[in-house]
């Protein structure tokens, strides 16, 4: 027993959780759960500021590495076996068609949960100083998912696949002088055929990845440094100004630095390393607005996850994933459609190739990017932001409306046709 | 903080649970288990032996394939059709049932879906028949299953299928190509139709189609040409017959197994009987293969198959360019084959054999084998350069039988010929008739000469 | 909230978790492991017994065996792998012999090694006539050289 007892021990390498500081440590001395500070405030738990989209983003990102990981067992990125090898999934590999629909759905419902944890960040104001870089690191994460789900797309080789692709590489061959080049960069060569599914391949499974989780450590790690998640200040009871923290002092030692109390900042391991409890350092008020990581916020946490995990599963158990027939270059569905968060620029490509082809999504990546250094007013107060969350609710509804508009509205030759009208597609 | 918190975890750990657990239970009970099961019992009810009985109930359930690497095909129908290749189970309920009368075509060799469509590789009955969206080629029904036939079979006369035959004459005939291309050849009004047979298609669109063009697809420009019924069903046949794919090749390179079997058919093929015969029966320009088996070794007769000329010169045999399988095949029917495999051989033959064919078969070999062909020609054209000779050329012997007799044929090529000169001071031709009467009998003289009349008469018949 | 809701319910939670997690792993596994083959299967028919000729082996170039038929003695599949590192024999008439093109390992017609780098004599498989009259390889039955099947 003694034995077991010390080998815990030297995994664990903390004081029983039962005290304090073996829940301050059970955060620090774990390399995967200090990016948490060891206390948080209860307004970064609460479920209506946040919603926990950022999370379910990022487990969402795990179940597309774990299901992806495991599909890739099954995948020949070469036509026509890429194809053959969907059959294979959803006839003769056990789960197949459960984990293929999982690694779909996890994917589409990434796209739409960036978007939102974009929306909440932004209606927050939480990209204001001192968090604008990370909304810059946000806007290109939201860019790496696109570029994920897209080149994900491809790969099951059907009809589906091969003409969203088409489409959607048209759409980025109208960027002007590059946009020729590029689109033939991608796709090693003209149209979409071989060459362009393996390099879709490579771009899918490792480069994008890459890159993503490189990013996400960045995301992660200043949200960590730019003062933990942001809160509703404006909501909070306001603070003693005079109230002084102070950092780092043991008892008997005159205090290292005495700084005003924040009410936007979590203290973190720097500042208590040198032996003090952090509560004594901070304010009652402060005190009583936090707890511990350990267990609030990780069981939380874990909640969400389940809540991801959960979902996603039950969505895939009842609808499978679609596939149609083998790619096909010569028989062109119509209307062909790109994937349908890239509807709404198809929607604008089909009245201006310009406008929906360069300038929207020109104008939507630079704004996005720069939006925390137009926006100079420094204050989160939503009265105080009335014109710039209209304009951004507009930019929000306008991008709905347009992909609502080419998701269900759009029949063949790209006329309006409503979604209850049925239309027989039979001239041959 | 949420009161609730400790409920609501559990609630959703166990809804995880049920989900994970109910999506093993639906991948572990796919129905063509229940198939299998079924079959088992089915063998089992036939076994007498206790042992054997239980044996069988016990095998392991396990997804059938039948690859064929080269169509990029994988037949997965023996899943649940596990009678196909056992005779005793002709009269077992489907799905089964013996398949009767394939002839060489095997199922495990040839597949399913080639000749029947549906979708092979699919697991379950609806998506492995294929009507289901997103899958072009449902199970044929069985008024157009002879169809398949014309996607290997895609010339000549397919035994039991007139349809195909009379499709494809009418598809010439009617000037269809005016409008729709096949295999890079037609026009290009309607769609091309190289592929036709793979699209989505059905048979009972084709045949609406063929009677009423405009009717089907409204707005088509294809006239209504009033085919019979009967008509539109054979142009039906073909439309179904036609691929892309390159199927023949594919299964005839198939290393079949050498069996006498095979070895006979391949006999057909190459029409071994128009020089050799058996127990006297057939050709006798070569010899007669009667117990050849015992008089050579099989290496040897392995090798004669290869380069008849090493084993034996002057071997008027050619070189048949044949794969060690096809040899085997070949010998093995040597082995075995009597005087009334060659009269049935003879018997099924589409031209009767005359003496007059033998002969004329061994002229063009002794035409080709002792070189006459290198100035006259494969074609026997002609027209190779014979500076100063009249006409400058080798002359053609197309038209041979309009200014010579046979017998003064003879004569010339026993005793050879200076062409007469173009200009009488220029200097003398450098190709001339060599004298073959040491190199040639009579008989082989004669042989040649029935040969060059032969050609005469098909030059003629092409005016 | 109450601290024994919490963990009674807590714990309950966590035991359905730790289930759900455990059959999940196992999913995974089961799922990599294939149910389907592309590589010609282990067990296969090769043809009615007829289809054979007495005499040297005939050679299944896509199955790698050789197939011997003897007039008194019957069936035997011979392993066309040799024992050494894995090519493909070849069988010759002349000598009766199986010479392997990489090390030149020489075995006899009954598969004893005669001389080469080859540790073991080559394999023979099980031969049996299924119910419908035709033979049926398994590779993965071992049989001693011994093993005739008479048709």
């Amino acid at each position: 027993m003694n034995l077991i007892r010390e080998i815990w021990q030297s995994i664990v390498r903390r004081d029983p959780l039962s005290t304090d500081k073996g829940k301050s440590e059970l955060v620090f001395l774990n390399v995967w759960l200090h990016i948490h500070p060891a206390k948080v405030k209860k307004e970064h738990l609460r479920f209506k500021y946040t919603f926990y989209l950022g999370f379910i983003t990022f487990f969402l990102f795990l179940i597309l590495v774990t299901t992806g990981i495991a599909l890739m067992c099954y995948y020949r990125p070469y036509p026509p076996m890429a194809y053959q090898d969907m059959k294979d999934l959803q006839f003769v590999v056990f789960m197949g068609p459960f984990l293929r629909a999982m690694h779909r759905w996890a994917a589409h419902a990434m796209v739409v949960c960036v978007f939102l944890h974009m929306c909440r960040v932004f209606y927050t104001g939480s990209y204001k100083k001192p968090r604008q870089f990370n909304w810059v690191v946000g806007v290109l994460l939201l860019l790496l998912t696109l570029g994920l789900s897209f080149t994900g797309y491809l790969l099951p080789w059907d009809q589906l696949a091969y003409w969203a692709i088409t489409v959607g590489t048209n759409i980025g061959g109208y960027a002007p002088l590059v946009g020729g080049q590029l689109k033939e960069l991608l796709l090693g060569g003209h149209t979409v055929g071989e060459a362009a599914l393996i390099r879709f391949y490579v771009l899918h499974v490792a480069v994008l990845p890459s890159l993503m989780i490189l990013l996400t450590i960045v995301h992660f790690w200043r949200i960590r440094k730019d003062g933990g998640l942001s809160r509703p200040t404006w909501k909070l009871r306001p603070n003693k100004t005079e109230a002084l923290v102070t950092i780092g002092a043991p008892a008997e030692v005159a205090p290292l630095k005495t700084v005003a109390a924040s009410t936007d900042k979590t203290y973190g391991l720097m500042e208590v390393v040198t032996g003090k409890p952090i509560f004594e350092t901070v304010t009652p008020e402060e005190e009583e607005d936090a707890v511990f990581s350990y267990p609030y916020a990780f069981f939380r946490e874990a909640i969400a996850l389940m809540v991801t995990v959960t979902g996603i599963m039950a969505i895939s158990f009842f609808f499978h994933a679609p596939l149609e027939e083998l790619a096909n270059s010569a028989k062109t569905p119509n209307p062909a459609k790109a994937p349908w968060y890239f509807l709404g620029l198809q929607e604008l490509v089909s009245h201006s190739a310009l406008l929906g082809g360069v300038v929207a999504p020109a104008l939507m990546v630079l704004v996005l990017i720069a939006i925390p250094y137009l926006d100079r007013n420094p204050s989160r107060r939503p009265a105080d932001r009335k014109l710039i969350l209209w304009l951004f609710t507009f930019f929000v509804v306008a991008n709905l409306v347009l992909i609502v508009i080419g998701t269900f509205f759009r029949g063949p030759g790209w006329a309006f046709v409503p979604p209850w009208v049925h239309v027989v597609s039979g001239a041959e | 903080m949420g009161r609730k918190l400790p409920q609501f975890f559990f609630a959703l750990s166990m809804l995880a649970l049920v989900l994970i657990a109910a999506a093993v239970w639906q991948a572990s009970t796919p129905s063509w288990k229940n198939y299998q099961r079924a079959f088992f019992q089915l063998e089992a009810q036939g076994e007498p032996n206790a042992v054997t009985k239980a044996a069988v109930l016990a095998t392991p359930p396990q997804i059938h394939q039948i690859l064929l690497p080269g169509l990029q095909r994988v037949d997965r129908c023996t899943t649940c059709h596990l009678g196909v290749d056992d005779p005793t189970m002709k009269n077992a309920p489907e799905p089964f049932r013996y398949h009767a009368g394939l002839g060489p075509h095997i199922p495990s060799k040839f597949g399913c879906t080639i000749c029947h469509g549906g979708q092979g590789l699919a697991t379950d009955v609806k998506d492995a028949h294929g009507n289901v969206p997103f899958w072009p080629n449902p199970l044929l029904s069985s008024d157009y299953i002879r169809a398949s036939c014309g996607r290997c079979h895609k010339e000549g006369d397919v035994p039991g299928v007139p349809e195909l035959t009379e499709g494809r004459r009418l598809f010439e005939t009617e000037g269809c190509h005016g409008c729709h291309k096949l295999n890079g050849v037609g026009g290009s009004i309607g769609p091309d139709l190289t592929d036709e047979g793979a699209s989505h298609r059905s048979p009972d669109w084709l045949e609406r189609h063929f009677l009423a063009p405009n009717v089907v697809s409204a707005g088509s420009a294809m006239p209504n040409f009033h085919f019979t019924r009967e008509q539109a069903r054979a142009l039906t046949y073909y439309m179904l017959s036609l691929t892309n794919a390159d199927m023949g090749s594919y299964y005839s390179s198939m290393r079949l197994i050498p069996s006498p079997e095979y070895g006979r058919q391949l006999f057909v093929e190459k029409d071994c009987i128009v020089c050799h015969a058996i127990g006297g029966t057939g050709a006798k320009v070569g010899p007669d293969l009667l117990g050849v088996t015992k008089r050579h070794s099989m290496e040897w007769l392995d090798e004669q198959l290869v380069n008849p000329q090493l084993v034996y010169p002057g071997s008027s045999m050619p070189e048949y360019d044949l794969e060690a399988n096809v040899r085997t095949a070949l010998v093995a029917f040597m082995a075995s084959a009597t005087q009334e495999d060659a009269q049935e051989i003879l018997a099924h033959r589409s031209n009767k054999l005359t003496p007059e064919d033998v002969a004329i078969e061994a002229g063009k070999r002794d035409f080709a084998r002792f070189g006459c062909a290198g100035c006259h020609g494969t074609e026997l054209q002609g027209g190779v350069p014979n500076p100063n000779a009249q006409g400058g050329q080798v002359p053609s012997l197309l038209h041979v039988s309009d200014d010579y007799t046979k017998d003064e044929i003879i004569q010339i090529i026993r005793d050879g010929k200076v062409p007469p000169l173009d200009n009488a001071a220029g200097p003398t031709p450098p190709l001339y008739m060599p004298s073959w009467k040491h190199l040639l009998s009579d008989e082989d003289i004669h042989q040649i000469v029935d040969f060059l009349w032969s050609m005469q008469q098909k030059a003629k018949d092409s005016w | 909230m109450n601290r024994r809701d919490f963990f009674s319910w807590g714990t309950a939670g966590f035991v359905a978790l730790c289930s759900g997690v455990a059959v999940s792993l196992g999913a995974v596994v089961r799922f990599l492991v294939p149910d389907v083959f592309y590589e010609p299967p282990q067990v296969f028919k090769i043809g009615n017994p007829g289809d054979f000729p007495f005499g040297p082996p005939t050679f299944l170039a896509d199955e790698k065996i050789y197939v011997f038929r003897d007039r008194d003695k019957g069936f035997a599949v011979a392993s066309a792998v040799c024992t050494h590192l894995g090519c493909t024999v070849n069988y010759f008439q002349s000598d009766q012999k199986f010479h392997c093109p990489c090390h030149g390992s020489v075995f006899a017609r009954g598969g004893d090694v005669i001389h080469g780098p080859a540790p073991r004599p080559l394999q023979w498989f099980e031969v049996t006539v299924t119910r419908a009259g035709q033979l049926q390889v398994d590779k993965d039955k071992v049989v001693p050289d011994s093993y005739r099947l008479m048709v």
